[in-house]
This record gives C-alpha cells, structure tokens and sequence, in this order.
C-alpha cells in the first residue's frame, strides 16, 4: 500500500545537505512512499525560536500542522529539529487548552486552525515500517562495516513527545542499518548530544562536545558514524573538519545519512545518493560501500 | 563586546538578594514548570548533562535556585548552555520537565537583553525571510532536485506581529 505524507523539509536540508534530500527521495521511491510538496510552509523555527519565545514558536508550527491539515495530509520529515519543533508544539497544543486557544485565534487570522488530527512523523519512522520491504530489497551486502549510528536526542527524547524508540537503548533504526550487513556498534557517548544547538551561543562549548563524541566513536572502532538529522550532520561532516586530538591525530570519520547507507545496500542510483556533496573524505569505507 | 549573559560566575561570596516567592511561582508556570518545586535535590539531572563539566552553574544547581526564587539564575551560563538534549527531562526521577523549564528561563532572559547575539540575528532573519537558512539551488541542479517549494513570508509575518515577536523587551524595533 502507498503511504502518502506532505514531506517537512525545513530549510537546513537545502541550505547544506542536498545529498540528504536527494537520497531520501530516491529510498521513498524505491519504497513506494508518495513525498508531497507542503506548499507555503515556514521554518519549524526549531529549538532557536522556543529559545526566545514559545508563544511564537507555538504559532509557527502550529500553522504548519494546520496547513497540512487543511489539505488533508499527514506529514512526514527527514529531520529531527523539525520533528521536534512540530511534535512538540504538537503535544503542548493537545495538553495546554490556554495555548491552544491562543494559536488558534492567531491561525484564524489566516484563514486556519490547528485541530490535532494530523500525524507527524520522521522518514525513518516511515522506514521501520517498511522494514520487511527494505530487507529483500538490499542487492549490495554491506558486512564489515562497522557504524557509529548516531540517533540525536529530538528523535528519541523527550520520549512521552517523540513517541518513537526507546530514549535509553534505541535500536529501531539500528536494526534497519544491519539490514545491509554492516554492524552498528555500541558506543560509549552515542547517546550524547552532538552539540550542534550550541553553535549558536558558544562554538567553543559545541566543538568540545563533539570532540568528545568523535573520540568515543574512535574508540568504538567505528568506521564511519551515520545520522539522521542535518543539525547533528552538521557536527559531524562539518564542523569536525580539521579537528585533531590532544596528540593531533585526526579525528575526522566518514559522515552519512542513513538514507545513503540504505540507498546504496538497495543498489539505488549512486547519482541521487549525492556521495560527492559529503565534505568528510569517504576514501576510508570507498571499497565497502562499493564507491570505487 | 561585553558578554551579556552568563554572568553569575561562581557561588563564592555571592550574595543573594532576597528570597523571592513570586519568582518561584513564576517559574512554576513555564511550560513544563507545574513539578518544579518537587526537585529533591539527587542530581541525576547533571550526572547526565553534558554540558556539567563546562558551565560555572550545574543544572542541579540552577533547580535549586529556582526553589529559592532566585532571579540571578537568568545570569548563569546553564541557561544558554543548556544544548536542549532533554537527558535531564528524560532521567528526573521526580518527573521534572526540567529543558522545558530552560527554555521558559531562556525566554526570561531574551526580554532581559541577556541572551547570546546569535539569537537577535536569528530573530530577525526568521521574521525577514520566514526561515533560518536560503537553499543552495546550484547543488538542487546537479542532483536532479526541483526548487524548494515557495515559502510564504506574508502569513509568517503576520503571524509573528501577531504574537509580537519583533517586540519582547522595551526599545526593541522591527
Ligand atoms: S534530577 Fe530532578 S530531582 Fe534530581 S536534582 Fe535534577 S531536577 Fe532535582
Ligand atoms: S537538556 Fe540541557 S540541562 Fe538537560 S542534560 Fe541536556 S544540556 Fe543538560
């Protein structure tokens, strides 16, 4: 059966990770996921815009629900600070009857109204879904490699929110990325933030979070840590660049998306799995995801 | 430029003005703020934080001063540092929304002016431009992507003068 969802981009996606949509859109086709457009969505505003003032935040994804809504559709994101930002805003309009009557006579301005009957998800909600089509569709086996899967704390937590995978020992998604053969490895911080919402008020502080990651992922005996969120890829396939460790051993590790790992083992069209926008040098795991 | 946040450096000879009530009760009424007061203080909430080894105030710490009604909590680094992962939230053991609570304290400090500059950059592109970030159409091309769909500034910005986002503290100007 078909699932159809207006698909949330957000704007972090098509600011710097083109490669991420563009696999996305090539794994929901394979898979028979219809993407719809949202016409006239906002950004989610994400943790920045609740930072400095949540009855706006509380409109600006309440509005975006609403538009989905008022077309009937549910919808569907490849992020997790949208995700977050919308199933939040999702949750507090369902508990707080005051808020929920204050976005609604702001959204009535536009013509809108929040209801609460529409259906957020993350694509790789949609994925596990489809767990059983994804396993006999994987024609390129990617055993050996190991992976350092990073979940981000706005997939999994606040959990009662996210509704989505155990906030202490997630495995959903790690289960879809040993589909391939690879092996997700346990990891000591894997549960850490990335750091990436502190990039704003502090780089120092975000920069000394993720070092700490990338050496547990080291440690690990990863070869390549995977995520799927653009905030946390921002860490990891950019904000790592040049980073070394106290006896200045390089501590960059090949960065993907959990939609080029999948669309790659489904043997998808390596074009539109976007391999050459990954800033990290992918040299190190060429061979095992058969780049070369 | 002088930092104007994070100024509550340390707890050493500091002294606290007075008790206040009505801040505690203010606090209380943050999204997620109803459970406040029930932090027996264990500490788990830093145990977990991953910021604990990097601010001057712990998040513990910065509970406790809530209880108390103290105001100077919107100037310790805890606030702006807090990274939003929402281990503490998920952790409490007394049920605390505790990265709620931050993010109401955030809010607080916003109208005071004590926040990082970023954000009042943001601010203004999010109202401007109704997003954070432009696409990067030359990328779009070479993969065969189509244009992001048009956003609509118009309704967005209605929208915010609605809930007055340009004008949270005084002398702010749109
Ligand atoms: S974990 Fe909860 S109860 Fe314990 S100190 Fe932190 S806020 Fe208080
Ligand atoms: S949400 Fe903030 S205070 Fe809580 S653990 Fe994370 S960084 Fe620390």
């Amino acid at each position: 059966m078909t699932q159809s969802y207006e698909v949330f981009l957000g704007c972090s996606i098509p600011n710097r990770f083109n490669n991420y949509e563009s696999s996305m859109r090539a794994v929901a086709e394979a898979l028979d996921i219809e993407l719809l457009d949202f016409d006239g969505a906002s950004c989610c505003g994400t943790v920045v815009l609740k930072s400095i003032d949540e009855t706006s935040w509380l409109a600006l994804s309440g509005r975006n629900i609403a538009l989905a809504g008022s077309r009937g559709h549910d919808i569907v994101t490849p992020c997790n600070g949208c995700f977050s930002s919308l199933k939040d805003v999702d949750h507090v309009l369902h508990s707080h009857e005051e808020h929920r009557r204050q976005v609604n006579a702001t959204l009535k301005k536009l013509g809108l109204e929040f209801s609460g009957d529409v259906k957020i998800r993350h694509f790789v909600e949609v994925l596990y879904d489809l767990k059983d089509q994804i396993e006999d569709k994987i024609v390129h086996r990617l055993d050996g490699l190991k992976i350092a899967f990073h979940p981000g704390c706005h997939l999994i937590r606040p959990s009662p929110v996210a509704e989505f995978d155990d906030p202490e020992l997630p495995r959903k998604v790690d289960e879809l990325l040993e589909l391939t053969g690879a092996q997700s490895v346990p990891w000591g911080l894997k549960l850490r933030c990335c750091g990436s919402p502190l990039l704003i008020s502090s780089e120092e502080v975000a920069t000394s979070i993720l070092k700490e990651k990338m050496e547990s992922a080291r440690e690990a005996g990863a070869d390549c840590v995977v995520t799927n969120c653009p905030a946390c890829h921002t860490q990891f396939d950019v904000q790592v660049l040049g980073m070394k460790d106290d006896e200045g051993v390089s501590l960059e590790l090949p960065a993907l998306f959990v939609t080029q790992i999948l669309g790659v083992a489904m043997g998808l069209d390596r074009e539109r799995l976007g391999f050459d926008l990954n800033r990290v040098s992918l040299a190190p795991v060429a061979e095992k995801l058969g780049l070369q | 430029m002088t930092e104007t946040w994070g100024q509550l450096k340390s707890f050493e000879g500091k002294e606290f003005s007075t008790l206040d009530k009505n801040f505690t009760r203010e606090a209380s009424k943050l999204i997620g703020g109803q459970d406040l007061t029930a932090c027996f203080q264990c500490a788990k909430c830093s145990a977990g934080c991953p910021v604990s080894d990097k601010v001057n105030v712990q998040v513990h710490e910065l509970m406790r001063m809530l209880v108390f009604g103290l105001k100077e909590v919107l100037d310790t680094d805890m606030v702006w540092l807090c990274t939003t992962c929402y281990t503490c939230q998920e952790r409490c053991p007394q049920g605390i929304d505790i990265t709620d609570i931050i993010f109401g304290l955030k809010n607080m400090a916003f109208k005071e002016g004590k926040t990082p500059q970023g954000y009042i950059v943001s601010r203004k592109g999010l109202y401007d431009t109704g997003k954070l970030y432009e696409p990067t159409d030359w990328e779009r091309e070479d993969l065969g992507l189509g244009d992001v769909p048009e956003l609509d500034v118009e309704d967005t910005q209605k929208m915010f003068k609605d809930t007055g986002l340009m004008k949270l503290k005084e002398g702010d100007e749109e």
